[in-house]
């Protein structure tokens, strides 16, 4: 192994990140294990807070703003499953956003690559996620809301949903260890962004001229695009969609690059 | 054959340049639209390593010493990967494993054997050969009856062993160690060293930092000595030791010149703190326990200060806080005048069982509001047992016990 100063911009190196593959795991699994056993009720926890999410939403955008979801669903149906997608990646741009600096006392003292970091953030907000799925399932078995066969398109948006929040976690996580005030702002942000995106209303709601503002979020495709495979309604135009994912590969080639710039001054700075 | 290679290896930090710890998001964002401010003066370089050159052999345990800032700490990140080189190349042959600690990202929440797994992946174990090695670190650690307990209930003790435990399992060509075996009590600290010893013996490169020359000693051959960055001598562990020691009274202990991890307006530095003898008339290596000795703070002030504070802390190796003193608290306070100066702190009764000890030590330019310096974690002041008297010393260190003595009379 040779060891010499790197310079300018970096691919990253699929391959060392492959032979780290057990340490990536490994942190994934402390980071459920400890989030399952050390809340009281740690499965309530993840599926209580969409849960109550849910009935707020509904009593305030649907019985009092008459905010409705289209195709006669339900509006908790409907507004439940925009809450988990869209916790789903805020959750993890959060927590692979803050990773790193979360991490400080393993990066000063310990090589591995630095990635793993966050993309073991990914697996544990994908395991939350599922199980927010089988707490969609149930409410929509309570709403006799039968899924339609375009489900099997879901894990495909999952997958895109995840490399999108990757991809904006790499950038806030690698900004985050050079601006310090960069945690401070996420937050605010990403509630901001929650009302720009589909979730508690319908894309279709927007009055026509502002929709094409709201296509340009990535987001949006993917949120409807996961409302459409789970209830079988009409998916979102092929533009929209491709536009989330070539948005989404974008925001994560350019996140990773970020990444790899800033991955060796990680251990100087923190 | 040959292991480790190095080769004009350099490393440059940036010093004093205060905007690089503090830089916001914000101020770059206003930044943009104003011109760029000027280099700020105090922008220093600090070459942390300067063309070190290296080769050992395979199967070679080799011992690194010198002072605080020699460059020690650096050389093992820049091996271990934690930090890249500015300049030169390092060639390592084999697999490397480093241990800057003990119980690197142990998680409190996660049983003893859950942390086995983790720790043992942290410092580039598979899993094949952790559960190949499991019985033998569990063994090692003799914590078997609590392997399913969180280690947050663990004895500071137990925590130790665990952690040794599983960093004395790995099975690396090449391995670097910093500075992990003085922990526990001293017949565990026995037997890490006896490990070290086999590992040493078995044909792997050891790469040993330690503050502790009797190991050092024990289990390395040859040994360098790193000062200001560089290595000033390489050979025979005796006599490369023969020239630390021998190193001119009226150096300070702890130089702290180049010292990077500092916090305060800057105005006034501490350069060195040395331990003295109870009358200041020469050098003290070691405290002997139970004995009262001085600590001199080197400063070094750039503009006029008046009225300013020295502290001085001392602190365990896990960084709690035992005590502190501040020359305020005795109303004495220093005028400083640009140059350099130096104030004494006399101990007279430092209550503190055997061990290693951190420091801490800053100025206090306008007490209460603001730091001209403040240094953390200074490492290794070595408290030894001295002559045998009325207390059972050895008893003092056993886990447990807490790192405060107090003079207790049973009847």
């Amino acid at each position: 192994m040779e060891i010499r100063p790197s310079r300018g911009w970096r691919a990253i190196d699929l391959r060392e990140l492959w032979a780290y593959r057990e340490l990536l795991i490994i942190f994934a699994w402390r980071d459920i294990k400890v989030r399952y056993r050390q809340t009281l009720l740690g499965a309530a926890w993840v599926m209580g807070q969409p849960l109550l999410t849910m009935l707020i939403f509904t009593l305030v955008f649907n019985r009092i703003a008459r905010f409705s979801a289209p195709g006669g669903l339900p509006y908790p149906v409907f507004v439940l499953a925009g809450v988990l997608i869209w916790n789903f990646v805020s959750g993890t741009i959060a927590s692979a956003g803050n990773s790193l600096i979360g991490a400080a006392y393993l990066i000063s003292k310990v090589y591995f690559p630095r990635l793993a970091i966050p993309v073991s953030n990914v697996i544990v907000n994908v395991v939350d996620f599922l199980v927010g799925i089988v707490l969609l399932a149930g409410v929509m078995a309570w709403y006799r809301v039968v899924p339609g066969v375009t489900i099997v398109a879901l894990p495909l948006i999952i997958a895109i949903a995840a490399l999108f929040a990757l991809g904006i976690g790499l950038w806030i996580a690698a900004a985050n260890v050079e601006y310090r005030d960069v945690r401070v702002i996420i937050p605010f942000v990403l509630q901001l962004a929650m009302y720009a995106t589909p979730i508690v209303y319908p894309l279709a709601a927007l009055p026509e001229k502002y929709r094409p503002i709201a296509i340009l979020n990535p987001m949006t495709g993917i949120v409807e695009a996961f409302r459409a495979s789970l209830f079988g309604t009409p998916m979102p135009g092929a533009l929209v969609l491709t536009w989330s994912v070539v948005a989404s590969l974008l925001c994560l080639i350019g996140g990773a690059l970020y990444f790899r710039r800033m991955e060796r001054l990680f251990a100087d700075v923190i | 054959m040959l292991s480790v290679q190095v080769e004009h290896l350099s490393k440059r930090y940036q010093l004093g340049n205060v905007e690089r710890h503090y830089k916001t998001l914000r101020d770059r964002l206003a930044g943009m639209f104003r011109p760029k401010p000027p280099v700020p003066a105090d922008r220093r370089e600090l070459w942390a390593l300067r063309d070190i050159n290296l080769e050992i052999q395979q199967g070679e345990a080799i011992g690194v010493i010198g002072h605080n800032g020699a460059g020690k700490s650096t050389l093992l990140k820049i091996l271990s990967r934690i930090t890249e080189p500015t300049e030169g190349v390092a060639r390592l042959h084999g697999r490397v494993a480093s241990l800057l600690e003990v119980g690197t990202g142990f998680h409190p929440e996660l049983t003893g054997r859950d942390n086995i797994y983790l720790n043992g992946a942290i410092l580039g174990m598979s899993r094949a050969e952790i559960r190949q090695n499991f019985d033998a670190i569990v063994e090692f650690a003799e914590v078997e009856r609590f392997l399913d307990t969180a280690v947050k209930h663990y004895s500071s003790g137990m925590y130790v062993r665990l952690a040794f435990a599983v960093a004395a399992h790995l099975t690396p060509e090449i391995l670097l160690v910093d500075e992990v075996l003085a922990v526990g009590d001293l017949e565990f600290q026995r037997r890490c060293l006896g490990r070290m010893n086999e590992v040493a013996r078995s044909g792997r490169t050891v790469f040993f930092v330690s503050h502790n020359l009797g190991s050092i000693e024990a289990l390395c051959p040859r040994s360098i000595l790193m000062s200001g960055g560089q290595i000033i001598e390489d050979g025979p562990t005796a006599k490369v030791m023969a020239r630390y020691t021998s190193r001119r009274s009226g150096e300070s202990m702890f130089d702290l010149r180049a010292f990077a991890d500092r916090e305060g307006t800057g105005h006034a530095r501490i350069t060195g703190v040395e331990i003295l003898t109870a009358d200041g008339s020469e050098q003290a290596d070691t405290v002997e326990f139970g004995q009262p000795f001085r600590v001199r703070l080197h400063w070094e002030a750039l503009q006029r200060l008046s009225g300013a504070a020295l502290g001085f802390a001392l602190l365990t190796e896990k960084n709690e806080r035992i005590f502190f003193t501040e020359s305020i608290d005795t109303g004495a306070s220093f005028d400083m005048a640009p140059g350099t100066g130096s104030g004494d702190c006399l101990l007279r009764n430092p209550n503190v069982v055997p061990g290693t000890y951190r420091l801490e030590v800053w100025i206090n330019e306008i007490v209460g509001i603001a730091y001209a310096d403040h240094l953390r974690m200074i490492g290794g002041l070595e408290i030894v047992p001295g002559t045998p008297g009325r207390v059972n010393v050895s008893a003092l260190t056993e886990a447990g016990r807490g790192v405060v003595y107090v003079d207790a009379e049973w009847r």
